[in-house]
């Protein structure tokens, strides 16, 4: 079932992925304490509504969405809330595991808002990796017709396997959690995307394919090769769709989800179950009982890989992710959040630390294996020379960060960290260039609002005086010559640029949801102050003349 | 923070990455010991001389000038990269080259062309052939005194190296190499006529020749072991065909076959071992066909408009030239963009 379309580039590191897909996929023990931190997505960060000492269920929400971009959190043991940060949450439990679920939804008869509502209050967000909310993924149908849902179980990764156990597990449940979300964005068609390294999940899915309804579902299996599991590049694979530079999937009808994530959709669809607990992949040399486990989100990560067998002579590093795009732990003692699919517990000869780095002799072999179709190392070249300008004419920001091109550089050069401080340092340019020009549209705001009172005032007196003025009928006025027809350009010219104004935040608005619009809304109403200054103008100078006229 | 790194793993089922920097500076030596063979059985231990005095001059001129750049001289050395470029200019010289010109030609090389531009990594010419086309244009009679085909042990091969033979006697050893004698066979000369007329010293052209397909065989391990892209050599040769065939095919009388150029003088050696330097060439792959098939054109349009008979160091040197321009105008389109050429301002959202 190979395809023709393919993305450029791509590396193939060893799978090392025997070592978790052995054992089934079991419950962690259930931990005594949890620690939440408040923003475990992208977007802002919850804000507490719990305090110390409050009793709390399993499903409680203990921190709401704040903002248009966040997710809710809800606690994940049940027990008394211990100390409550400005940065998390901390909970003692009580060995019950009582729990408060949400009364189930029939998602065949539900309605949408309702559905969306559900996702929201369960705090959904995407278990890849990314952590974007899903509630306001599933927004998107408001600005774009989608077509397709891809269900992206490429897990190119090496080490993790996560999604493949959760196929092997729940095929039947992750398709029904697709239907549902395939239902609230309207998609017409279901396509899974996944590696032909996962014989049994896809198995899996072929039986699980027959009973799915009421979208088709298309099951596509492509060669192992990293990075096929990015959002874009899997897309290409499976649909041959470029999504554009700077857009998202939609902008071509497409949505992507992880199988993680729509087993949580169905789970709080269905069963009324909040995002407590994920998928976790327990993995490397130094861990004695490697597999995937259910582990429920503020267990510490200490704690969880003690349980697996933790060799701490032998354990080397912790890498929290895959070892191509994950960071590495500095400390143990952090919780596992709903952003980590897979701990690495790695030896020292299995992820040994890349020689020395030597210069760069130029030999492109970056530029082959980039799926971008970038060419790294004129980046790097730019990018150690802070040339911003060269940065962004190479394309910096389309980089997926996914490492190809420092697995392959034989002189050990860390590309990536590269691009990402690069990256970082740019972003906080345009913050503060932005900074400049907001400050610059509210002082033309505040004219333009002076302006307008300022003609307000001119046509109250000016009124007044015409109807001092009228009885006596005088031909003073005459002297003054009425300019009409340049306050009618003017007129014309300001009610365009509201035109321009409103079109321009509508179309940023769909383009990006993440944008934020204040500055766009202030020079809209600049732009609408002016008009009315226009409009006030023009009425008086009509009023002058047609007075003059009958005089 | 790519934690994986295809250099510290052993259990890749499929090994694509090439080897590290420093390895691959060694098979590109490596690569180059058959036709280095070739060359001293048909030229004598000259040819040997020449390698080892330049790849010490080199290592040598390399740590002096990291020395005085204050630069870690142990890590740099072990990149072999001065090495190689000694082996490549000593293997250009003719055999037996006197050992002040070996050591011109690679303080042009070493510390002119490259670490005074920044060293590895950083220099826009290729150090071998600035080191070369500096000897060429200097030293023109010792540079034009290729033996012909001769023992292994030639008579005055220490008196030649120590530079104390009497340059009356240095005519009396040389030969015309075949693309000199072509060059300066005269315009009234067919090439039929030139070749009856059985103009070089016996066995020079087939010397040639073997030498020519001892670099092919270097080249090819160097591509099959993918420490060489094929984008250069192969857009290089294929130019070069295609240029030598249309001029042989408009006047054959006239012009030399593209057999003729393909197996004598420099162009294998050039096509694998000093075009492809990736430092001084074009770095992406469509500009480095670009480069490679310029430098193809060049070598055949000077050797046979040109003053000289052969032409890889000067086409290669015009090239690098070229390399700004053509990364700037070659960069691929990314995935996802609607078009792509940094080189037009003005395109960014």
């Amino acid at each position: 079932m190979s395809n023709a379309f393919d993305f450029p580039g791509g590396i193939y590191p060893p799978e090392r992925k025997q070592r978790s897909n052995q054992s089934a996929l079991i419950e962690a023990p259930l931990p005594s304490r949890v620690t939440l931190p408040l923003q475990q997505h992208s977007g802002q960060p919850a804000t507490p509504c719990v305090a110390q000492g409050d009793t709390v269920k399993v499903g409680s929400v203990i921190a709401k969405r704040e903002g248009m971009v966040s997710s809710a959190l809800h606690a994940s043991i049940s027990g008394t809330v211990g100390e409550v940060s400005t940065t998390q949450i901390s909970i003692d439990g009580d060995g019950q595991d009582a729990w408060l679920r949400l009364p189930p939804l029939e998602w065949q008869y539900a309605e949408p808002h309702a559905l969306l509502e559900r996702l929201n209050e369960s705090g959904i967000v995407g278990l890849g990796g990314a952590g974007f909310p899903a509630h306001i993924k599933a927004r998107v149908v408001e600005r774009h017709t989608i077509d397709t849902l891809v269900i992206n179980a490429a897990e190119c990764e090496p080490y993790i396997t996560a999604d493949d156990l959760t196929l092997r597990h729940y095929a039947n449940e992750v398709l029904e959690g697709a239907q549902i979300t395939a239902k609230l964005c309207g998609a017409q068609h279901i396509v899974i995307g996944i590696e032909d390294n996962k014989p049994e999940a896809i198995d899996a899915l072929k039986q699980a394919l027959t009973n799915s309804q009421p979208v088709p579902v298309e099951l596509t299996v492509i060669a192992t090769r990293y990075p096929s599991g990015g959002e874009r590049q899997l897309i290409k694979k499976l649909l041959d769709l470029n999504v554009p530079s700077g857009g998202l999937p939609a902008d071509v009808g497409v949505l992507c989800h992880n199988p993680g994530t729509l087993l949580a959709i169905l789970h709080a669809v269905r069963d009324g179950q909040p995002l407590v607990s994920r998928t976790v992949t327990l993995t490397g040399e130094a861990i004695t009982q490697p597999g995937n486990r259910w582990v429920r989100l503020g267990t510490s990560v200490r704690e969880l890989l003690e349980q697996t067998g933790l060799n701490t002579s032998e354990l080397h590093q912790v890498i929290q992710g895959g070892p191509m795009m994950g960071t590495p732990l500095l400390t143990l003692d952090t919780p596992v959040t709903k952003l980590t699919n897979c701990l690495i517990a790695a030896t020292l000869e299995e992820l040994p630390p890349p020689p020395a780095e030597s210069p760069c002799i130029r030999c492109g072999e970056c530029e082959s294996v980039c799926p971008v179709a970038l060419l790294p190392q004129q980046l790097h070249w730019y990018a150690r020379a802070q040339d911003d300008a060269k940065l962004e004419r190479y394309h910096l920001f389309d980089c997926i960060e996914c490492g190809a091109c420092s697995y392959v550089c034989p002189s050990h050069i860390p590309l990536v960290v590269d691009y990402r401080e690069a990256k970082s340092r740019i972003r906080l340019q345009r913050i503060e260039a932005t900074k400049a020009e907001h400050a610059k549209h509210r002082f033309e705001f505040r004219q333009a609002r002076l302006a307008r009172e300022e003609a307000e005032k001119q046509a109250r007196k000016q009124a007044r005086q015409a109807q001092q003025r009228r009885p006596s009928n005088t031909a003073a006025t005459n002297s003054e010559k009425v300019d009409l027809r340049g306050l009618r350009i003017a007129h014309a010219a300001a009610k365009a640029s509201v035109k321009k104004a409103e079109k321009t935040l509508a179309r940023v608005a769909q383009e990006d949801p993440k944008q934020s619009l204040d500055d766009l809304e202030m020079q809209l109403a600049t732009a609408q102050e002016n008009l009315k200054a226009a409009e006030l103008q023009l009425a008086q100078a009509r009023e002058q003349q047609s007075s003059e006229e009958s005089s | 923070m790519s934690m994986m790194h295809a250099s510290g793993v052993k259990d890749a089922m499929t090994t694509t990455a090439v080897p590290p920097t420093a390895s691959l500076m060694r098979w590109v030596i490596a690569a180059t010991l058959p036709g280095i063979a070739t060359m001293s059985y048909f030229f004598g231990l000259g040819v040997i001389s020449n390698v080892l005095l330049a790849a010490a001059f080199g290592v040598a001129l390399e740590a002096a000038v990291l020395r005085l750049r204050q630069r870690p001289i142990r890590v740099a050395l072990d990149d072999s990269s001065a090495l190689l470029t000694g082996v490549l200019l000593g293997t250009s010289l003719p055999p037996a080259s006197p050992w002040w010109l070996i050591g011109v030609g690679m303080i042009a090389a070493i510390v002119v062309a490259k670490q005074l531009y920044g060293g590895l990594g950083h220099n826009p010419f290729n150090p071998a052939m600035v080191g070369y086309a500096l000897l060429l244009v200097s030293f023109p009679t010792y540079m034009t005194l290729w033996a012909p085909p001769q023992e292994m042990l030639p008579n005055d091969l220490w008196a030649q190296i120590t530079g104390t033979l009497p340059t009356t006697q240095l005519d009396s050893l040389s030969g015309a190499t075949p693309l000199d004698a072509f060059k300066h066979k005269g315009n009234a000369v067919l090439a039929s006529e030139f070749w009856a007329a059985n103009p070089l010293p016996n066995g020079t052209l087939t010397a040639w020749q073997w030498v020519a397909l001892a670099w092919l065989a270097g080249g090819g391990v160097l591509m099959a072991k993918r420490i060489i892209s094929w984008h250069i050599p192969i857009a290089m040769l294929g130019s070069l065909v295609l240029l030598a065939t249309l001029f042989y095919l408009s006047a054959p009388s006239h012009f030399a076959s593209p057999l003729f150029h393909l197996l004598t003088g420099a162009t294998l050696f050039g096509a694998f071992f000093i075009a492809t330097d990736p430092v001084s060439a074009a770095t992406s792959q469509r500009g480095k066909l670009i480069y490679g098939a310029g430098i193809g054109a060049l070598v055949i349009i000077i050797r046979t408009f040109g003053g000289y008979p052969d032409a890889v160091a000067f086409a290669v040197l015009l090239m690098n030239l070229c390399v700004p321009l053509l990364d700037l105008y070659s960069v691929p389109q990314p995935t996802g963009q609607q078009k792509a050429s940094p080189g037009k301002p003005g395109e960014q959202p």
